[in-house]
């Protein structure tokens, strides 16, 4: 099954979010409406123009996202950028970057997504108190686990490394560690490791002096240096050039590094939080990744688990992305219909909370004229996805159900009240603890 | 991949970069025109000038017109910055045969007449090189056969 290139074109001009492709020359052959709106331009403005003379921005000559999918190989999600408009108005944005590749897997373009920062930032402070966790959701017991780890630890300035496949979650728990830890008022500082050259990285994490290499042109500070008394968290940290990892252990062993191009030791107090989507023994095993570092960074270890380990949270997922777009596009849809819920719950989610926020804002677009989801507007290689059959997760010892996650979802909502649940609900006690038991929610 | 990164490259004006990504690339597909015609303006601004030669012969001699049909904007050709940066900015000894040979190529990317004038004084400069008598010769051949180009000179 596959959709047809207008639709394609209709769910595009449907979305919130600016998205526009280049050709592999960096002209730009599509942009939405929403990237009408974002930047000002009329579409028949920009098609054909190289992407760099429309949005004027300093990473188009430095960083472009692009370029940094076509190094890495790795899609870029969430980069923070600087854009220009027409009027020459500068906007923050947020954006998520591919490669478009041809039938022999050449690549022929690339694709961009990207929200205004700000209003995105501003539905999130609404939603903000709807979030189980300092602004992450999970009622499971493993997520339930790294909550009361992140309480615990809020005393300590000791390095945190968290891991976790993509899309779960690690800098919304990097997000959390800061907002409670003793440093909360001081610089947050985030770098992805990943994106940039070898070359580039020391003189982003340390800084530089003018004239330490063609383009240094005045002194610059690193990113150590403006997270100085606060935290500063290295995303992919695993993906750093060896060489850079000796740097790195000096700083957490001594405290000490040096600006490119300087002689001169500079002090650093910095909290380290280190993520990795990458598994950490493998790297180690293959020298990628050197076990001291590993042994400073991992002073307290986060395993995030993937989302399909840990069903119980699709449901209130589901819930807050759909309240969520409900603000965004403004129109109310707040509920999926049964068989969309069962897709949902049986589908392994390979690219976790991230690939279930896309999904969920797929077929919200898709939903005209309707207050409910249902199943058939939702991402085709979901419904395929569930056709084989689901691999059972070592975890679950109950049937995955809506019927599960809801009751799971009333009794966290009324702090496992029993009787608020029942009159909830609109029946017995007793009714209530044999649904309870029959679910296996009764060890909770 | 590399092709596409190394568009992305020139367009930053990284011409090292730009470089290795090309010739990586020509090294899987070595009749592409459109690489080609980038690296060449890459080895002028790495100081690979007998590279820069070469391959400009072989484009010129292969199709000159994919040169000569550049448009500054919708091409995003760098070569009217680097013009005014060669020519204003002393980067080069102006009496040097390097001098020559470069602003000759650029200027092909530009105006003819402009390149045709640096080339013909590369060729009094070295009267021997058989490199850039064959480019003169090929550019005078051309301006010959095509009567505006031969007016504008």
């Amino acid at each position: 099954m596959s959709i047809s290139d207008n639709l394609k074109d209709h769910i595009l001009d449907s979305i919130a979010e600016g998205v526009f492709t280049v050709d592999k020359d960096f002209k730009i052959n599509f942009f939405n409406k929403a990237a009408e709106k974002i930047t000002g331009y009329k579409r028949d403005e920009v098609l054909g123009n190289f992407c760099k003379n429309v949005f004027r921005s300093q990473v188009c000559y430095s960083n472009c996202p692009i370029a940094i999918v076509l190094r890495t190989q790795n899609n870029l999600y969430d980069f923070e950028s600087v854009i220009k408009t027409c009027v020459g108005d500068e906007k923050t944005i947020k954006l998520n970057a591919a490669v478009l590749y041809n039938d022999l897997n050449v690549p022929v373009g690339g694709i961009v997504s990207f929200r205004n920062l700000y209003e995105f930032e501003a539905i999130g402070i609404d939603l903000q108190k709807e979030t189980f966790f300092n602004g992450i959701i999970g009622h499971s017991r493993q997520m339930k686990e790294i909550f009361e780890l992140i309480e615990e630890i809020s005393e300590t300035d000791a390095p945190v490394f968290i891991q976790g496949e993509s899309g779960t979650g690690k800098e919304l728990v990097a997000n959390a560690i800061q907002k409670l830890s003793n440093r909360k008022n001081n610089p947050f500082v985030k770098i992805n490791c990943s994106i940039f050259p070898s070359n580039l990285l020391a003189s982003e994490l340390f800084g530089h002096v003018k004239g330490a290499f063609t383009d240094a042109f005045k002194d610059r500070p690193g990113r150590f240096e403006v997270a100085e008394k606060g935290t500063i968290f290295l995303d992919e940290v695993a993906e750093m050039p060896l060489q850079m990892q000796i740097q790195l252990l000096r700083v957490l062993q001594e405290g000490t590094f040096e600006r490119v191009g300087e002689s001169i030791t500079r002090r650093a107090d910095v909290r380290v939080i280190a993520a990795t989507n990458i598994n950490i023994k493998d790297a180690l095993k293959k020298g990628q990744f050197r076990e001291d570092l590993f042994y400073r960074l991992n002073v307290i270890p986060i395993v995030i688990p993937p989302l399909r380990e840990r069903p119980e949270d699709i449901i209130p997922l589901v819930k807050y992305f759909l309240n969520k777009f409900s603000l965004f596009y403004k129109k109310q849809i707040t509920e999926l219909e049964e068989g969309a819920f069962e897709i949902l719950l049986n589908y392994q989610w390979p690219g976790n909370i991230r690939e279930l926020e896309n999904a969920i804002e797929y077929a919200f677009v898709r939903t005209i004229k309707k207050n409910i989801i249902e199943s058939a507007k939702l991402p085709v290689s979901i419904i395929e996805g569930v056709k084989s059959p689901p691999v059972k997760s070592t975890l679950t010892f109950f049937p995955v159900s809506k019927e599960r996650a809801d009751l799971l979802f009333l009794l966290e909502k009324n702090l496992w009240n029993k009787s608020k649940v029942a009159k909830e609900l609109n029946i017995g006690r007793t009714t209530l603890w044999r649904r309870m038991k029959k679910l296996g929610l009764t060890n909770q | 991949m590399k092709e596409m990164l190394g568009n992305q490259y020139f367009m930053a004006r990284n011409y090292p970069a730009a470089q290795g990504e090309f010739e990586e690339c020509l090294v899987k597909n070595p009749k592409n025109k459109s690489v080609r015609k980038k690296l060449i303006v890459c080895y002028t601004q790495t100081g690979r000038i007998k590279e820069a030669i070469k391959f400009f012969n072989e484009l010129i001699a292969e199709d000159i017109q994919f040169i000569i049909n550049t448009n500054p904007v919708t091409d995003d050709c760098p070569c009217p910055e680097l013009v005014a940066k060669i020519e204003g900015q002393g980067i080069f000894n102006e009496e040097s045969l390097d001098y020559c040979i470069v602003l000759g190529i650029i200027w092909l990317y530009c105006d003819i007449s402009k390149s045709l004038e640096y080339f013909i004084k590369a060729n009094e400069k070295a009267p021997d090189d058989e490199t850039l008598a064959f480019t003169l010769n090929t550019l005078e051949r051309y301006i010959d056969s095509h009567p505006i180009n031969k007016h504008i000179v």
